[in-house]
């Protein structure tokens, strides 16, 4: 479904000579179905790559093929890849001046891909699932986090997306709305959706995940099923890592 | 005592001078500038931001050059270039063009820091969802900035009423001119300088309380 060859990104950062090397060269193949989670510590590049997968961040080296297309070309129209890319962001990303319908139902109709009619259907019915259809007309400035988290991800399920990528959506909650958060992404998970989750949720990462990348210093340091890399660690950093977390 | 008798009987005889002629050469002027100003603005805005160079390039030093310096400096070049282009310009279109691509100028960072104060999480938001560049500025930035660029926009009218002042210059017959008018009848000039400084305090007191109302309905609408 996604495959990526060699991924290399830096940053400039003012004030620095050298630009910083966050991608390193990474290759990786994300299977149709298949629940990929990347965990490590802060600055290895987990969000960059997966920022990359959609082209939020552009990879000045290396390919990346969405559905056999390489996304990283000159005449390819992102925005049509994208419809298919679902993004959940850390800080949500609601659109405050819009209702919590419209949050949902824009892209949908301006990308016309349905009619407003057939977008409200699927709005509420979205909506029902994760128990936020008495929200409709309410401004995102009137909910919670975890509900405003919830609306993130209803609206990027009503471009109904081939593939979700999860950057941190619990690390910006207050820590009794991430359950709430978590629930809808497991329920999500379980109807097969193709998910890539960069998470620092342990506990859940293990509960779902199919795969866990490791990543640390740029590279994909060590990958397995979630029995391998918590259980028996092969590289020493990953085993370091995990010493250090909480779960 | 006698100053506000002089005050009042000034009035009485002027008043049409300093109210009708003055004021309203004035808002005519602060209107005309803020409305082509602004739509002025709007390009030279987008050529900031936009990605070519050239433009890029010609909007950041028209930019520089107009506030960095004076506006009564720029009112005289427009003054005296515009006719040895345009022979027949009457002097009060020179004025306006020149306090026009001034406030351009102003306006156009005015909307840019309003554009770029938009996080930039919401144009991400919008691009993953397959939104091109053009549909996320119309739908998504542009409404957001809305609400930081029209309370900026209503204080550039406030200041613009009072920088018309020196439109006084040219004697285009706005209130500043009034002033001039009527001080050269009466010789009062501590009596005309108060009458105009209430003028403008009454006309930007006003003007405040509009932007402010202005301001507090964007907020409650979010």
């Amino acid at each position: 479904m996604i495959k990526t060859v060699d991924l290399h990104k830096s940053f400039i950062i003012e004030g620095q000579a050298e630009p910083l090397h966050v991608l390193k060269g990474v290759s990786e193949h994300i299977k149709k179905g298949e629940v990929v989670s990347i965990i490590g510590p802060s600055g290895g590049g987990k969000s960059t790559f997966l920022r990359c997968l959609n082209m939020l961040e552009i990879p000045e080296k290396g390919h990346i093929y969405f559905e056999g297309v390489d996304i990283t070309a000159e005449d390819v129209d992102i925005n049509l890849h994208r419809q298919k890319m679902g993004m959940v962001f850390q800080h949500f990303n609601v659109f405050p001046h819009l209702s919590v319908a419209e949050n949902i139902t824009l892209a949908p109709v301006l990308t016309k891909k349905r009619t407003q009619a057939e977008a409200d259907e699927l709005a509420k019915e979205l909506l029902q699932r994760v128990g936020l259809y008495d929200k409709w007309s309410e401004h995102p400035g009137r909910l919670s986090g975890g509900q405003k988290q919830r609306l993130a991800i209803v609206r990027a399920l009503a471009m109904e997306p081939d593939v979700m990528l999860f950057d941190e959506p619990t690390s910006a909650l207050d820590p009794e709305m991430v359950g709430e958060v978590l629930d809808v992404i497991k329920g999500l998970v379980k109807s097969g959706m193709t998910s890539v989750i960069v998470t620092h949720e342990m506990g859940f990462c293990r509960e779902v995940s199919d795969r866990v990348l490791f990543m640390d210093g740029g590279i994909i340091a060590e990958e397995g099923t979630p029995e391998e890399v918590f259980n028996h660690p092969q590289n020493p950093r990953t085993a370091e890592f995990l010493s250090k977390v909480l779960y | 005592m006698e100053f506000f008798s002089n005050v009042a009987k000034i009035m009485a005889k002027y008043w049409k001078v300093f109210l009708v002629k003055g004021v309203g050469y004035t808002l005519i002027l602060t209107t005309i500038t803020v409305f082509f100003g602004a739509i002025l603005g709007v390009f030279i805005c987008l050529a900031r931001m936009s990605k070519s160079k050239v433009l890029n390039a010609i909007s950041l030093n028209l930019t520089e050059i107009i506030r960095g310096t004076p506006m009564l400096l720029q009112l005289y070049v427009f003054y005296f270039g515009l006719p040895r282009l345009f022979p027949s310009i009457p002097t009060f279109v020179s004025v306006l063009i020149g306090f026009t691509i001034n406030s351009a100028c102003y306006v156009s960072e005015v909307f840019r820091s309003g554009i770029q104060a938009v996080d930039k999480g919401q144009t991400e938001a919008a691009r993953s969802l397959g939104l091109n560049g053009r549909q996320t500025m119309m739908k998504i930035v542009l409404p957001q900035a809305i609400k930081n660029i029209l309370p900026a926009l209503g204080n550039e009218f406030i200041t613009i009423t009072k920088d018309t002042s020196l439109a006084s210059t040219f004697f285009v017959g706005e209130v500043m001119t009034s002033y001039l008018i009527v001080k050269g009848n009466t010789f009062l000039t501590m009596e005309c300088l108060f009458i105009v400084a209430v003028i403008y305090y009454v006309m930007t007191v006003i003007l405040n309380r509009l932007v402010g109302r202005m301001e507090r309905r964007l907020r409650t609408s979010d």
